[in-house]
């Protein structure tokens, strides 16, 4: 045996992300309960400097998102990575400097978003928001945070490598194929792009993407975590490190073609939906091994769950993630999806993840960690108590009243009188959910108390402890040349060579991927587009330009699915070879207000002064309804300078603006800018011939209009 | 109903195919796992296993779980 080194891990870089996870976890989740409360008190919704920055639920959304993903969440996960991969490799990280930039750029990041997502700019793709240079940040820091690892891993004194360590690297892998491949956009200004891909495509890219983040950084590196802590806090192995092998590689394997199943019913090619559903099925039986792996860890131990409060919260978080990942293969089947998407059923879902496996999972382990680090104890285990008791109540009270919402605004939404008229306006499903979304509002209240309530607790502990920045440890050298006898198991081959477990890891991931993206890009030359569908006018692209920006979409879906009970709402089911120049696209996930697909189609069109005043003040328009008031639009100047590069980069992605055209364009965009300011000023309403309401007047407007053209015609012959 | 999508869905040679590849790629991966797993030395397993819980915690371990006792 080789001689013991000793050595030190490097605790300043947990305590760093530690404190960063409990304070972007604060803010996070109190922008959380502002837009909660959004949804119950309209009137809330400001906006400051004309427009320019917006506290409104369009643009506070993304942040309450981003923040609680990529901020707590996420500084959750280097705090947990930082700790546990430097003992299980009993090695220091490579490079402290490395681990210092990975630190500020992350934060950075966080702060740049916090930033430009209230200013309304968005790339108008849910969960990957942020514009393009941050994009490039987040792939710069991403490579720095892998880079450690590997370089960490590499100069290890441990041979093997633990499960955990597995999931890190898988988390690693994936996050930057997925980054890399949803973020191709076209710059046209700073802090303006394009998504590359539109339309069908770029929802399938979108929701590959999207549903993989909840894959790869709200789950595969929480199961690393929850594979070293829970074994840690009982003091006792997993229960099996075999099914631990199989959870790791069927998860991995199968979470990847899960992503269709966010777009069920819409007009992405049904085998692209069929395999969705079929390995989001598939999923419930690694999730579940997982899950029966920590809680059996357990086993033997269940008496100390009654009196630790650190194993209370990692057994209510393992559990959330039991009834996460058993409720997200049925939402997959289509009959139950017809039912909860678009509605707050979704939003319970993810919060029963979030609140529950993210958020539970983080607290356990801060409370294990803090103490631990600044070698003190906890200041107050009643607090930490209470602060079980509240979060958990704060879940239930959360979680029930969205899924009794969900499921009452589905059965409203379908319901027909017998004499076969929809039975309800939509209007009155959304007053409908006004005391659902109130005692929502509560239960965020309670989780958020009790976050403050643990921000009390260890900034206490933190003050009577005092940090060791360099623990000293010991181990012996790995021994560089082992003999290996022959028949040794794969695996083994596998996990003490960490590129190849790279690249294996790559293969199992990308194999999904690439069965489903590649047919859907080979179909763009296969479309036969619709020939009635026309691009944009340049008054109409800007109009979808302020669309994105005040995040209209994360109320409004534009998808008409094809149900009886949609048809008849909202007009003829939407198709593929509609959305051809949608770039982004801009399908929507939830339907707090009705479906704009058709907004400018005959039976559901209004004139323009109706959206004039309804932009003004909706509630005077649509009484109960709890649409913000966007008023600085009658007033604010449309940015016409970038028309011309608008329409360039368009036509760069194959959106057949003919050549020049952009030289041309703001004639065109006056001119149709005119024709709707006369019509408002038929209604006695002036405006100024620039005033950006004009353009999301031509928007709406336009809205499902191209195919109503085709049927109109048809009619005629 | 899905007439418009199987009408360019179909343009691409046998996309039935798909999804038949996808679950025949699965299923021989997780043979081909559950096979190898069942192989493994039961002893060393048992002694990965015991990793994390392997680390000279000279720091504050007794203090903090007499701690917890109380909680």
């Amino acid at each position: 045996m080789a001689a013991l080194e000793k050595f030190q891990y490097d605790n300043k870089i947990v305590r760093n992300f530690a404190f960063a996870t409990i304070i972007w976890g604060v803010v996070g989740m109190l922008v959380g309960l502002w837009v909660a409360l959004l949804m119950v008190f309209p009137q809330w919704n400001v906006t400051t400097g004309n427009g320019t920055v917006g506290f409104t639920f369009g643009r506070l959304r993304p942040l309450h998102t981003n923040a609680v993903i990529f901020a707590f969440v996420g500084n959750g996960i280097f705090m947990g990575y930082y700790y546990s991969i430097q003992r299980l490799l009993k090695a220091r990280m490579a490079s402290d400097m490395l681990s210092k930039i990975h630190f500020w750029g992350w934060q950075l990041i966080i702060v740049a978003a916090a930033i430009t997502l209230p200013l309304g700019m968005t790339t108008g793709k849910e969960y990957a928001e942020l514009e393009w240079p941050i994009d490039i940040a987040i792939t710069i820091i991403w490579v720095v945070f892998g880079w450690n690892m590997f370089a960490t891993i590499l100069k290890r004194r441990e041979r093997h490598l633990y499960v955990a360590i597995w999931f890190y690297i898988a988390t690693f892998v994936t996050v930057a194929v997925l980054h890399l491949v949803n973020s191709f956009e076209f710059p046209v200004s700073f802090f303006h792009s394009y998504s590359w891909y539109a339309g069908v495509q770029d929802a399938l890219v979108q929701w590959w993407y999207g549903h993989n983040a909840v894959a790869f950084f709200l789950t595969t590196p929480y199961l690393g975590l929850m594979y070293y802590y829970m074994p840690k806090a009982a003091n006792r192995p997993v229960f099996s490190y075999k099914l631990s092998i199989i959870h790791f590689w069927s998860l991995i394997f199968l979470y990847i073609w899960a992503g269709p199943h966010h777009l069920l019913y819409t007009s992405l090619p049904n085998w692209a939906q069929s395999l969705g559903i079929v390995f989001s099925f598939m999923l419930i039986f690694p999730s579940w091994g997982g899950m029966i792996n920590g809680l059996l860890t357990l086993r033997g131990a269940w008496d100390k769950v009654r009196e630790d409060v650190i194993l209370k919260f990692m057994v209510v978080a393992v559990t959330a993630y039991g009834m996460a990942t058993f409720e997200g293969p049925m939402l997959s089947l289509k009959t139950v999806n017809a039912i909860s998407h678009f509605t707050d059923w979704t939003i319970a879902h993810v919060h029963v993840g979030g609140l529950g496996w993210n958020g539970m999972l983080t607290f356990g382990i801060l409370y294990w960690l803090i103490p631990r680090i600044f070698k003190t104890e906890l200041f107050s285990k009643r607090l930490a108590n209470f602060h079980f008791w509240i979060a958990t109540l704060g879940i239930i009270f959360y979680a029930v009243p969205m899924y009794w919402a969900g499921f009452q605004q589905a059965s409203m939404w379908k319901q027909f009188t017998d004499s076969g008229q929809l039975k309800y306006q939509f209007i009155e499903t959304v007053t409908y959910m006004k005391p659902f979304y109130a005692i929502r509002s509560f239960g965020g209240f309670l989780f958020v108390t009790g976050a403050i309530v643990m921000l009390y607790n260890l900034f206490m502990t933190v003050a009577k402890g005092k940090l060791v920045a360099n623990e000293d440890a010991e181990a012996p050298a790995l021994e560089k040349s082992v003999s290996h006898h022959t028949g040794e198991h794969w695996h083994r081959k596998v996990e003490r060579k960490p590129i190849l477990f790279l690249i294996a890891t790559l293969i199992v991931i990308l194999i999904g991927g690439i069965i489903e993206l590649v047919p859907t890009f080979l179909i763009k030359s296969n479309v036969p587009t619709i020939s009635s569908v026309k691009p944009y006018t340049p008054l109409e692209l800007q109009g979808r330009d302020i669309y994105r920006r005040e995040g209209c979409f994360t109320c409004h879906s534009q998808m008409v699915r094809p149900f009886r009970s949609e048809t008849e709402r909202y007009g003829e089911y939407s198709k593929a070879g509609e959305f051809v120049y949608d770039h982004p696209f801009q399908w929507g996930s939830k339907r707090t207000g009705p479906d704009l697909a058709r907004e400018g189609t005959l039976n559901l069109k209004k004139t323009d002064s109706w959206h004039f005043n309804h932009m003004d003040d909706p509630q005077a328009i649509s009484p109960g309804t709890i649409m913000p008031a966007y008023s600085f639009m009658l007033d604010r100047e449309l940015d016409t300078a970038s028309t011309p590069a608008k329409i360039k980069a368009m036509r760069t992605m194959g959106v057949p603006y003919a050549e020049g055209y952009e030289y041309i364009a703001n004639k065109d965009l006056v001119n149709q800018a005119a024709k709707i300011q006369g019509n408002l000023l038929n209604d006695s309403i002036r405006v100024k011939p620039n005033a950006e309401v004009l353009a999301i007047i031509a928007y709406l407007q336009r809205l499902g209009t191209d195919t109503e053209k085709n049927k109109i015609a048809e009619n005629k012959n | 109903m899905f007439k418009f999508v199987k009408q360019y869905a179909e343009s691409i040679d046998g996309v039935n195919i798909y999804p038949m590849i996808s679950l025949l790629i699965f299923f021989l991966f997780f043979v081909v796992l559950l096979y190898y797993v069942k192989k493994m030395d039961k002893n060393k397993v048992k002694e990965i296993s015991r990793i994390p819980l392997d680390d000279n915690e000279q720091l504050s371990g007794t203090l903090i779980q007499n701690n917890l006792k109380q909680v």
